[in-house]
């Protein structure tokens, strides 16, 4: 029953728009204020909300956030229409990014990414298609700590 | 209203309405209010006649209120002259709590950035709007307290009297100093008993500097720590520090932008983050009188007089930072702002009414229905503070069908 319970908002990003690229992330944190959620659940939404918006803007031309919560959970699903990961298994890797010069200089392009949002996510799916987009789903438990 | 950083004032019959539980104390109506409809807490005179023995601590934003050519010790000497029975140079203690933080970096490795504890309002502000980042500010006392701490510890030994006999007042350009003394955030009780602003001495002090003031060079100045006046303006905090990368930024907008970039995880590689929120540092208080680029520049001046030298003695702040005299009684408490219910569930639908009423709302923030915009106005409608219907525009709508 409760579960019928639902709020969702849609993102927009647009890939090399640095300059308004944290936003999805910002506006999510504040409803998630207004639920009344536990604030060390938001920085870890906040956290993987900002990197994952960070890798859409990086790597993709065009990109949703889409933003789901129930009194039990919180769904993050971000899809891409960009260039896909090749080795997604080379890419959770810790330090390893294919980022460029340029990016690097403005800060960005760690590899961390990818790894940073499976550790604050409780359960974190990612599937790619070389040459057609990225889609990642992230889930938080609202209730007790994270496994 | 509109000027509320946190959507605390709402306009109901005519008047100006202050929601206590989401006031930050920033200061910033009373900064903006053309009609002085805000009227700042500070102690009055009767408040300090309850001590035998009183000592002014004023910030030293003092010295920066007179002009150039007045220096820190006379207006050190006048104000004791205002009925004090002892006065202190606060900026020594400012030095002290700069090689404190240092010591901190150094050998704690807790989450980066740490953020400093100086300024009362980013305290607040980041319990209630950040209370994530709670573990981030340094559990270190800010100046203020950490001198009222020592010299009611001194005083009291040095001339054999009670410790609550001692009233200390912090003479504050800030208006949110009277808050943090009377409901501390880190501690039981603040080691200081009152303040009083710089705007309500300024008259006395200026006419004794203009009458009774000996031509300069007929004084001996007494040097003040260079490093302890820069901490009055944005920057100075972090002035003194060598290794560590840090950020400083003043404004209460511009200190919220960067603590959501904290929060989104932006700012990993910063070692120390410097938050004041009045404009410029404390120089921009809002009970200060001297106009704020002004005050820059004579503060300037005064650390071009002084320089970077030490003045403490850094074998005794470390003793003293062993022993933790300088540390937080208690930890920073998160105190997040209520969600539009307690239920969760309720809190979700409520939010999809919000969303509803939002897209019912003209967004143009005109603040006629008394809430400082459409998307506050749509949350006081949701949580049931306020009826759709108070909107000019909707009514106006609903009357011409």
């Amino acid at each position: 029953m409760a579960s019928k319970v639902v709020f969702q908002q849609n993102f927009a990003i647009n890939g090399g728009d640095f300059a308004n690229a944290g936003e999805s992330s910002i506006r999510i944190r504040a409803i998630l204020k207004e639920i009344g959620i536990d604030a060390t659940i938001i920085r870890r939404v906040a956290i993987a909300a900002y990197e994952a918006e960070m890798n859409v803007v990086m790597y993709a031309r065009l990109g949703k956030m889409h933003f789901l919560v129930t009194p039990e959970k919180i769904h993050l699903t971000v899809e891409d229409k960009g260039q896909g990961i090749e080795d997604i298994g080379l890419a959770m890797r810790p330090g390893y990014s294919t980022a460029t010069e340029e990016m690097r200089e403005m800060g960005f392009g760690a590899g961390m990414g990818l790894p940073n949002m499976k550790k604050n996510a409780d359960v974190f799916r990612i599937s790619s298609t070389v040459g057609k987009g990225t889609t990642l789903k992230l889930t938080f438990k609202i209730n007790g700590t994270q496994d | 209203m509109r000027d509320c950083p946190t959507k605390a004032i709402r306009v109901r019959t005519g008047k100006a309405v202050i929601n206590y539980e989401r006031c930050i104390d920033c200061g910033e109506c009373l900064r903006v209010c053309p009609y002085d409809a805000v009227i700042p807490m500070t102690t009055s005179s009767a408040d300090l006649d309850k001590f035998k023995y009183k000592v002014a601590l004023p910030s030293p934003v003092v010295y920066s209120q007179f002009g150039q050519q007045v220096f820190p010790d006379e207006i050190l000497s006048v104000i004791k002259e205002l009925g004090f029975d002892y006065v202190y140079d606060e900026a020594l203690m400012c030095e002290m709590i700069s090689m404190t933080i240092e010591e901190y970096l150094d050998e704690t490795k807790s989450p980066r950035p740490v953020i400093s504890s100086t300024c009362p309002v980013v305290v607040r502000l980041i319990q209630r709007l950040f209370p994530s980042l709670c573990d981030l500010v340094i559990p270190i006392e800010p100046p203020r307290e950490a001198a009222a701490k020592n010299l009611r510890q001194e005083i009291a030994e040095k001339n054999k009297i009670l410790e609550d006999d001692i009233g200390i007042f912090h003479i504050t350009p800030c208006a949110a100093k009277m808050i943090s003394i009377n409901y501390p955030e880190s501690m039981k009780r603040s080691h200081l008993d009152g303040a009083i602003s710089i705007h309500e001495i300024y008259n006395r002090v200026m006419i004794k500097l203009k009458k009774e003031r000996r031509p300069s060079w007929l004084y001996k100045h007494h040097p003040i720590s260079g490093i302890g006046v820069a901490w009055t303006v944005s920057g100075g905090e972090i002035k003194a520090f060598k290794n560590f990368p840090s950020v400083s930024v003043s404004g209460v907008y511009d200190t919220i932008r960067i603590l959501e970039d904290v929060e989104s995880g932006k700012l990993k590689d910063i070692e120390y983050l410097e938050c004041l929120i009045c404009p410029d540092g404390c120089i921009g208080g809002p009970l200060t009188v001297e106009n704020r680029f002004v005050a820059r520049s004579t503060v300037n001046r005064l650390i071009r007089i002084y320089g970077d030298k030490r003045m403490v003695d850094m074998r005794r702040v470390q003793k003293m930072y062993r022993q933790k005299f300088f540390s937080f009684e208690s930890s920073l408490k998160p105190k997040p702002f209520a969600g539009l219910a307690t239920d969760r569930i309720k809190a979700i639908e409520l939010l999809k009414v919000k969303k509803e009423m939002l897209k019912r709302l003209p967004a143009i923030d005109c603040g006629a229905c008394g809430a400082p915009d459409c998307e506050t106005h749509a949350t006081d409608i949701a949580r049931g503070d306020g009826r759709l219907e108070d909107c000019v525009f909707v009514k106006k709508e609903v009357h011409n069908e």
